[in-house]
């Protein structure tokens, strides 16, 4: 069983200074301390739970530091208050988790949390100096722990190296820890005793999968249990007997698919601070950016504005947004960002919401950076424990990282899993490194976004101003590369749309539209709200168009034949797709149309008909296509998307005039 | 009308979409005579009505030793047995099992996910299948206690959470039967898919179990649990532990979710 032993760290001089430190091996901290300093160590006590050990840490050095006001010394006495303490908030914790977990699990008779009081004190006399003599040009701080373990100083020392550079800048489960070195075949005798020296050091940092405390009400006491992978906390945290610490335990079910986050198992945080140190030469080569395309006037400009950000050094300058409306080409405008981040040494992360996106995106990184390693990293990649340039991941796996990339980029910021998901954007601002930068890419930026980085010109005085071109934290990129505009969609309003498509009664311009497109061999996509409305208005087109009822389809995310399907409707085997929002984005078809049914319903917010929108005349062939927005009532969405795009549609104009002056 | 969220496709459950899935249900789970305690339980299973539907249920045809389904079952003779049940030595310390569902490919997710991810918040969606099982094939059996097929001590540490435990305790509490742990493992066999053959995995749970429980009537009935029958080595390996301690008056059925 692991055990974590929590101790006092008390040392004399002229400041007379007391921390508590908790550790998973006593020995390492023993010689640890003992190159350091001398200083007294009072044992406390020990336990199998992590999260115990930390939420008494928290207690006792809380009630150390009410004391240093008081100006008193530690004395013998002291610390068996101290003792008395730790016994006691682990009744009460004790208490109060057999009251939460009550109607779960039966009662226990000797209380949740085993803790096991030692009454040990052991004074380390200052030896640094006369160590560092003896093994000339190691680091201060492992050799006695080196000793201790018996090994030679010098594999001693590779071996630390190695698990540095591996680890950095990744935030892992114990398992995970295991698993990343298995995998890359290092095999480390006494692995908790080396990465307990390194968080001596300074260089990581140890949490319990589920941190707890116990917080004061006004009415009880409660424990409050938080994982400290995801951030989130109440209802997703479940209580649980744990065989493994063989006490009370929680485990996190928001992030359970990445392995369980429990309060007695370490989180392993691994920040070694330094960037890695390459060749000139070599950085060159990684940088080296190969593409034949061309950008348009405006995407220069944008891609130029992202690359000044990125190369800016000028620290609390860390979020910018790339607002480009849909077709503009967003991915090519990342190329010159991602260039300047790989040419400082740094390493890239591009975080995208969807897995299908993730195995499109990286073959064509792949290509454009010929000189750099790039992998694709989602939930059943083999790649995910490589070391790599460019990353690029699926939201969830970003929760992994930890300060290890210079430059992070998120693409869809206002796509599913991010929008309103804290902690996915928590676990992205993770992944940035200390002075790292953050990047957003979004055609339709979520509002909260919008309002933290898109300073609007007289916003403080209640009417919108117009959406300023750039600023220091976004640049907009309002027109599409081939220069055309944005087909503005039509809205209607007809009187009991679903009722007329239920009882097959015609709707002139829902069948009027569809005709038309399909006889200029158009594609036409018709969007539904919901899923079960798929059927209907399939089988109604089809009454209603009998000569291409063989070329419809209808498609939903749980459909076993999604991807044969859409597949089937790039190869134009089909020409009209019923279909939910979940092809709202990513799916380019040259020559089509979009027909929108129930556009009141809220699914469709205005993100979500803009981007629909946005699926008609990507191609440079065909700049042009119908959008039709059919609602039974009339509602706001639809109006402001048309008003977005109409927005959108008259800067790129006025951009595209000013340019022609000048 | 909502009650709670589907623990197969997370959606809202809506109780009138479930009603009738769940009265079809019951009404091929039982006679009329036990229709409205089973109808109680399908109701409170914790799947939306769509997700209900499509529930693997094993047919009334089954084998009457292993309770497999026999329609999916070519070539049975005509005793009542399926091939595997007639062929197989050491069939006497287990008088029967059964098993609700048939383990197909939706479902090896979702047990992933209980047995091996540790989501914990599906055993009692679990131990109510358990429950209409019982109702369905056990139901005036009139059994002693309820016992678990263990963890080895080493993997449970590992894993941290036994989940045959936590569906006997939720099994224990639906049916009101005592639960008792009887046996401990001793030998630490691999993982089922790591093992090879119906021949070498017999071998690998020979012995594998030694009795570890307080005494017992010998004419004891005894209610088996585990998460799956798929050979049945280990069910039978610790049908023969508990008879070799208990002698051969007691009888041993044991009770799976999926077979």
């Amino acid at each position: 069983m692991r055990e974590y032993l929590l101790y006092i760290k008390a040392c004399g001089g002229s400041i007379p200074q007391v921390q508590t430190y908790i550790t998973p091996s006593f020995s390492v901290d023993r010689s640890f301390w003992q190159e350091r300093e001398g200083c007294v160590l009072h044992v406390i006590g020990k336990t199998s739970s992590l999260a115990l050990a930390f939420s008494l840490r928290a207690k006792v050095n809380g009630y150390v530091m009410d004391q240093v006001g008081k100006g008193r010394a530690l004395t013998d006495g002291y610390v068996k208050e101290l003792r008395a303490l730790a016994v006691s908030s682990v009744c009460e914790a004790s208490s109060l988790y057999g009251r939460e977990v009550m109607s779960v699990q039966d009662r226990r008779k000797h209380g949740w949390f085993s803790w096991e009081p030692v009454e040990e004190s052991v004074e380390v006399p200052y030896q640094g100096g006369k160590e560092s003599e003896k093994l000339p040009g190691t680091r201060v701080g492992y050799s006695g722990g080196r000793e201790l373990l018996g090994r030679s100083s010098s594999h001693e020392n590779s071996q630390e190296a190695v698990l540095c550079e591996i680890l950095d800048g990744r935030a892992l489960l114990w398992e995970e820890v295991e698993a990343l070195l298995n995998k890359r075949g290092v095999d480390v005798h006494d692995l908790s005793a080396i990465l307990h020296s390194f968080v001596l050091a300074n260089k990581a940092e140890w949490r319990p999968g589920i941190r707890f405390s116990v917080t004061k009400g006004w009415w009880r006491n409660r424990l409050e249990l938080v994982c400290e992978r995801c951030g989130s906390a109440g209802a997703k945290v479940e209580l649980t007997y744990c065989h493994t610490c063989e006490q009370g335990c929680a485990y996190c079910t928001a992030c359970l698919g990445m392995g369980r986050s429990k309060c007695c198992t370490p989180y392993f945080l691994m920040d070694v601070g330094a960037s890695l140190i390459r060749s000139a030469e070599h950085l060159e080569n990684v940088a080296r950016l190969e593409w034949a395309g061309k950008y348009s006037a405006d995407q220069s400009r944008a891609a130029e504005r992202a690359r000044c950000f990125v190369a800016n050094p000028r620290p609390g300058l860390s979020e910018y947004l790339i607002w480009a409306v849909c077709g503009a080409g967003k991915t090519e405008l990342l190329f010159p960002s991602v260039t300047e981040a790989l040419a400082a040494g740094g390493r890239v992360l591009i975080a995208t919401p969807r897995k299908d996106v993730v195995l499109e995106l990286a073959p064509r990184i792949k290509r454009v950076f010929p000189g750099a390693k790039v992998i694709a990293v989602h939930g059943s990649s083999s790649e995910k424990w490589e070391e790599s340039d460019i990353t690029i991941a699926t939201t969830h796996q970003v929760m992994r990282y930890h300060r290890r990339f210079l430059l992070v980029v998120l693409d869809e910021a206002d796509a599913f899993p991010y929008h309103n998901d804290p902690i996915l954007y928590r676990a992205l601002s993770r992944a940035v490194k200390k002075n790292g930068k953050l990047l957003y890419l979004s055609a339709t930026p979520p509002g909260y976004l919008q309002k933290r980085l898109v300073r609007k010109g007289r916003s403080n005085l209640g009417s919108s101003g117009a959406i300023p071109l750039f600023s220091d934290t976004h640049v907009l990129l309002p027109g599409r590369y081939h220069g055309a505009a944005l087909p503005v969609p039509k809205i209607l309003t007809v009187q009991g749309l679903h009722k007329r498509v239920q009882t097959n009664r015609i709707v002139a311009p829902l069948i009027d539209t569809v005709n038309n497109s399909l006889n200029e061999e158009r594609q036409v996509f018709v969007f539904v709200p919901r899923v079960d409305e798929i059927d209907r208005v399939l089988s109604y087109l089809q009454k209603w168009l009998p000569a291409h009822a063989g070329e419809m389809a209808g498609v939903h995310a749980a459909d076993p034949m999604r991807e044969e399907k859409v597949l089937a409707f790039r190869e134009k085997r089909y020409t009209v797709m019923v279909t939910t929002t979940i092809l709202e984005r990513g799916v380019t078809i040259p020559k089509s149309d979009v027909v929108v049914v129930g556009a009141e319903a809220p699914v469709f917010d205005e993100a979500s008909l803009v981007q629909i929108a946005g699926r008609v005349g990507r191609s440079v062939d065909d700049t042009s296509g119908s959008v039709l927005f059919l609602q039974a009532e009339r509602s706001t969405s639809p109006k402001r998307a048309v008003r977005q795009i109409s927005q959108m549609n008259c800067l790129a104009q006025k951009l595209t005039e000013q340019r022609g002056l000048s | 009308m909502t009650s709670g969220m589907c623990v197969r496709c997370g959606g809202l459950i809506v109780a009138f979409q479930k009603e009738s899935v769940a009265r079809e249900k019951a009404r091929q789970l039982s006679d009329q005579a036990g229709y409205p305690v089973i109808y109680r339980m399908v109701k409170g299973i914790v799947l939306c009505g769509v997700c209900l539907d499509a529930l693997p249920l094993i047919g009334h045809d089954i084998c009457q030793r292993c309770g497999r389904d026999r329609e999916l079952q070519a070539g049975i003779n005509n005793v009542g047995l399926c091939r595997d049940c007639v062929h197989g030595k050491d069939s006497e310390n287990l008088v029967a099992n059964r098993s609700l569902l048939r383990y197909e490919k939706g479902e090896r997710d979702l047990l992933g996910l209980f047995k091996y991810r540790g989501d914990e918040r599906l055993a009692s969606y679990y131990g109510t299948l358990l429950a209409i099982t019982v109702q369905r094939y056990y139901r005036c059996m009139g059994f002693t206690c309820i016992t678990t097929v263990p963890l080895h001590p080493q993997r449970l540490w590992e894993r941290g959470f036994n989940q045959v435990d936590l569906l006997a305790r939720h099994l224990g509490a639906a049916i009101k039967i005592p639960v008792k742990p009887l046996l401990l493992r001793t030998k630490d066999t691999p993982k089922l898919s790591k093992q090879k053959g119906r021949a070498a995995r017999h071998e690998n749970m020979r012995e594998a179990f030694v009795w570890d429980g307080q005494d017992m009537p010998s004419a004891s009935k005894i209610l088996l649990l585990d998460d799956i029958y798929t050979t049945g080595s280990t069910l039978r390996s610790c049908a023969r532990t508990i008879r070799e301690h208990l002698g051969s008056s007691c009888e041993i059925y044991s009770l799976t979710i999926y077979r």
